[in-house]
């Protein structure tokens, strides 16, 4: 088994390599050895992942470790439930969106670099869900971001790509000192690095309430920003300029939720902290509501699934927030087969309409591609949460398990639970609002000029989403029977018919409401693009960030050029003057010469006379 | 007579020859200090002649001996102030700088 | 005690400085060939006070006659303007001076220390006369003589065939 976990880690990176060098020389042996290689790392994560789900009790394995000053840094890893899911998660998204890209970007020139850094990502992400040492945890962190980066500017000779890449570059990196922060004050406070040690320790010993507020903060800053929670927010819809399938990959179903991982997999330093997971539940709130509003008021398709993911993993934060580890699994789980699923379709309609992402370009699509008709119906119904897709399970667990603690927990602070619980209340309703009105966007209404002549994908672009329909639809399943997929002791109840009753009235509300609006729309005008009155983050961003930075920028150039240039440039003209002086002893007067030996004489006679 | 007399004598002549050496524009006032200074040395030697009074008579010798070799000097070094006047124009000591230390190639006093 | 060749001396002593002061300092090209001629005369005229005779005429006609004809000759070969020149001297004529008098200085009080006491005895002095210049230089002093002469030919040649250079093929060295 440890073997073959640490087999399964190396596939992807081995195959990624493998297709950069190829390169141009063999493009098809590069596609077919980037898809088997992520095939054969599917298979090797299927048989780990299912021998560790249900009751299977969690292994750990330490495969070196290294004697530094402090405490050890080992290169262990560990599988438990939670990182069985993921990583079944993980490479069932990343082996469709690789077949997906061979479709997507079959006249790709880059397509080389592209495969390698999926395949890259793709192992770094494995290992972040099955490290058991925080450094080790950390590096395959880094390089997701450093992958997400790269792929980003994968068309970078569009500005927005540049800009967008290094955004979220730089916003993921700033909120990733949380995370090394926090590794240091947890290495330094238990004197290991070992997650599954510190947690032990943790639920064993009795630590006073909200002791470990300090590393659960840094550590949930880590997360925000990962996870593009407000104040990180603003980078997520940016990111966008990249492939779709990309998208999918990392801003929709993985990178994106490994904060929300990050949290789970330290969950009880969190329930020890009462401040942090209070300060989760109020950023969840806030963002939850901001993303819907402005995913409500965006004309571009992948921007309204990016806002949208932003509010749905506030959902997820919410759910751990007040306590409920299953509840935010199970719809990081679910989010990440509807949303993959949701993006690869996007993609679909996005390579019909010839590029144009506005649902402007869109419109009737529905009679030109029906498979992917249906399969984004299914995706905008688990969004949006219609019985008896995935996401309705998935979301009421969330709004019950909030609903509890408001009304009798002690995790959080009252005030900000009843905030939860009624963000996510009108969250919900909102998110009914834009899935609609995007869905109706894009396939009814009279087409636009670009897609009079959309049709469908080719098959190997249509396959991942007729494959991603089947978890989005039946996976309702897995919430009736949490301790299958979480292990024991988790999970309780979690399907409350009042609260289904309750929910899917709220569904209905809300869709009637868009409905009328849309046969109303040449009147009510609510399908155009408007801006959300709200402080803009990234205005902020701006005074606080930029300017100073580009202030001191200019401070750094003017010290250097005028201050220690001014030394150097001193140093040459010192040297010239002292040259300038010296050059008088050969100025070419002969009357000098004599005078100067002279001297001299008069000199060394008075000298010598001054001794006698 | 005290026999610093004359040596002081010498002295000022020699200073007021190294004047007229160091100050002079014209080649031809540099040598005529230059044979101030000849002459003072002179005196020098006749004045310890004098003083002596060896049997070698070595001082008034020398001075002989200065003189002639005065005279064959300031023959060849109007010769060439002359071959200076030719290719210069002038004989302003001042003004002959060729082998000055300068950044650009040197321009009226290359004298080729 | 006081003779009349100290008297003497004296004067021609001042004469001497006066005029070679007029040579460095004169505004006139030509007056400055003059006043060397006026100094190298009293410098002849101090030989003979000290019992120089030989040396004195040969001083007369040596410098007096042909190096200042020389320099004269020189002076009209090479255009010297007549008449009051300003620029004469040179702009460091302070330095030079301050260097001079430090020369002077040095010298004066090097001699007058070294030889405070000393006095010349001219009494019994021993008069140099061409008789007794004559014997020195052929017996004692022949060889430097002999090599005198050969250096004379040699200036002479060099100064010839320096004069005969034309100055537009360069080559003076």
């Amino acid at each position: 088994m440890n073997v073959l976990l640490l087999v399964m880690l190396a596939v992807p990176f081995a195959s990624g390599a493998i297709t950069l060098l190829l390169g141009h020389r063999a493009e098809h042996a590069g596609k077919a050895v980037a898809v088997g290689g992520e095939a054969v790392a599917l298979t090797l994560a299927c048989v780990v992942a299912f021998s560790h789900l249900g009751s299977a009790s969690p292994t750990a394995h330490v495969y070196a470790s290294t004697a530094a000053v402090g405490p050890p840094i080992a290169l262990s890893l560990s599988v438990d439930q939670l990182s069985a899911v993921m990583v079944l998660l993980v490479h069932v998204v990343a082996f469709l969106v690789q077949v997906y890209s061979l479709g997507y970007l079959a006249h790709d020139p880059r397509y080389p670099s592209y495969a390698f850094l999926v395949s890259v990502f793709t192992g770094a992400m494995s290992l972040v869900v099955t490290a058991d040492d925080l450094w080790v945890l950390l590096v395959g962190w880094e390089l997701m971001g450093a992958c997400s980066y790269f792929l980003i500017a994968h068309h970078w000779e569009l500005p927005e790509a540049r800009a967008g890449a290094v955004k979220a570059f730089l916003m993921t990196r700033t909120a990733d000192l949380g995370l090394l922060f926090g590794i240091l004050v947890l290495g330094h406070r238990f004197g290991t690095y070992q997650i599954t040690s510190i947690m032990g320790a943790i639920r064993h010993d009795a630590f006073q309430v909200d002791s470990l507020w300090l590393p659960a903060l840094l550590f949930l800053a880590a997360a925000v920003g990962k996870s593009a929670q407000v104040p990180l927010h603003t980078w997520l819809p940016d990111a966008m300029p990249g492939p779709t399938p990309i998208s999918a990959l990392i801003h929709a179903a993985t990178m994106v939720a490994a904060g929300v991982f990050l949290v789970a997999r330290c969950y009880p330093m969190f329930l020890n902290s009462t401040s942090a997971l209070t300060w989760m539940a109020f950023i969840a709130a806030v963002t939850m509501l901001l993303a819907a509003v402005h995913a409500l008021t965006s004309t571009d398709l992948k921007r309204v699934l990016a806002w949208s993911t932003v509010s749905q993993l506030a959902y997820m934060f919410g759910a751990l927030a007040v306590g409920s580890y299953s509840a935010a699994v199970l719809h990081l789980l679910a989010h990440g087969a509807f949303k993959a699923l949701l993006f690869l379709a996007a993609g679909s309609v996005v390579h019909a309409v010839e590029g144009a992402t506005s649902m402007t370009a869109m419109g009737g699509l529905r009679r030109r591609m029906p498979y992917t008709f249906v399969t984004m119906t299914l995706g905008f119904g688990a969004l949006a949460g219609v019985v008896p897709l995935v996401g309705f399970f998935t979301k009421d667990a969330v709004i019950s398990a909030a609903l509890r603690e408001a009304t009798g927990g002690r995790e959080v602070w009252p005030f900000v639970a009843w905030l939860l619980v009624a963000s996510m209340i009108v969250t919900a309703m909102l998110t009914v609002a834009y899935s609609l009105r995007a869905w109706l966007l894009v396939f009814f209404g009279a087409p636009a000029p670009a897609a009079e002549h959309a049709h469908e994908p080719p098959w190997v672009m249509r396959a991942p989403l007729l494959l991603l329909a089947v978890p989005t639809a039946l996976g309702g399943v897995a919430v009736a029977y949490p301790a299958f997929v979480l292990g024991p002791g988790r999970g309780g109840e979690l399907f409350h018919a009042p609260m289904a009753i309750a929910s899917t009235a709220i569904v209905v509300v809300a869709a009637v409401a868009v409905l009328v609006a849309w046969r109303r729309r040449t009147e009510w005008d609510l399908w155009r693009a408007r801006p959300v009155p709200h402080p803009r983050a990234d205005a902020l961003y701006e005074f606080a960030v930029v300017r100073p930075v580009r202030w001191l920028a200019g401070g750094t150039v003017f010290g250097d050029r005028e201050v220690i240039g001014g030394y150097v440039e001193g140093a040459a003209g010192a040297a010239g003057g002292l040259g300038r002086l010296l050059r008088w002893a050969q100025n070419g007067s002969v009357q000098a010469y004599l005078m100067v030996v002279v001297v001299g004489a008069v000199a060394v006679a008075l000298a010598a006379g001054a001794r006698a | 007579m005290p026999l610093w007399w004359p040596l002081l004598l010498a002295s000022l002549l020699f200073a007021i020859g190294v004047y007229g050496v160091l100050v002079r524009r014209n080649a031809v006032l540099v040598l005529m200090g230059v044979e101030l200074m000849l002459n003072a040395v002179n005196i020098n030697m006749v004045a310890f002649d004098a003083h002596l009074r060896a049997a070698l008579h070595a001082g008034q010798t020398f001075t002989l001996f200065i003189i002639v070799i005065a005279a064959a000097e300031i023959g060849l070094a109007l010769a060439i102030v002359l071959l200076v006047f030719r290719s210069h124009g002038h004989i302003e000591v001042d003004r002959l700088r060729a082998l000055a230390d300068r950044d650009e190639p040197a321009t009226e006093e290359t004298g080729r | 005690m006081t003779t009349i060749l100290q008297v003497l001396f004296v004067l021609l002593g001042l004469v001497a400085v006066g005029s070679a002061l007029l040579v460095v300092t004169t505004a006139n090209l030509v007056h400055a060939a003059l006043w060397l001629v006026v100094s190298l005369g009293a410098v002849a005229g101090v030989f003979l006070l000290l019992a120089a005779e030989f040396v004195a005429w040969v001083q007369v006609l040596i410098y007096v006659g042909a190096v200042v004809v020389l320099l004269l000759f020189a002076l009209m070969l090479t255009r010297a303007p007549t008449g009051r020149q300003p620029e004469l001297s040179t702009r460091r004529s302070v330095p030079a001076a301050v260097v001079a008098v430090l020369v002077a200085a040095l010298l004066g009080t090097t001699v007058v220390a070294g030889f405070r006491g000393a006095r010349i005895d001219l009494q019994h002095a021993q008069v140099g006369t061409p008789q007794v210049v004559g014997g020195a230089l052929f017996r004692t002093w022949v060889l430097p003589f002999e090599v005198l002469s050969v250096l004379l030919l040699a200036a002479l040649v060099g100064a010839i065939v320096l004069s005969r250079l034309r100055a537009e093929r360069g080559g003076a060295d």
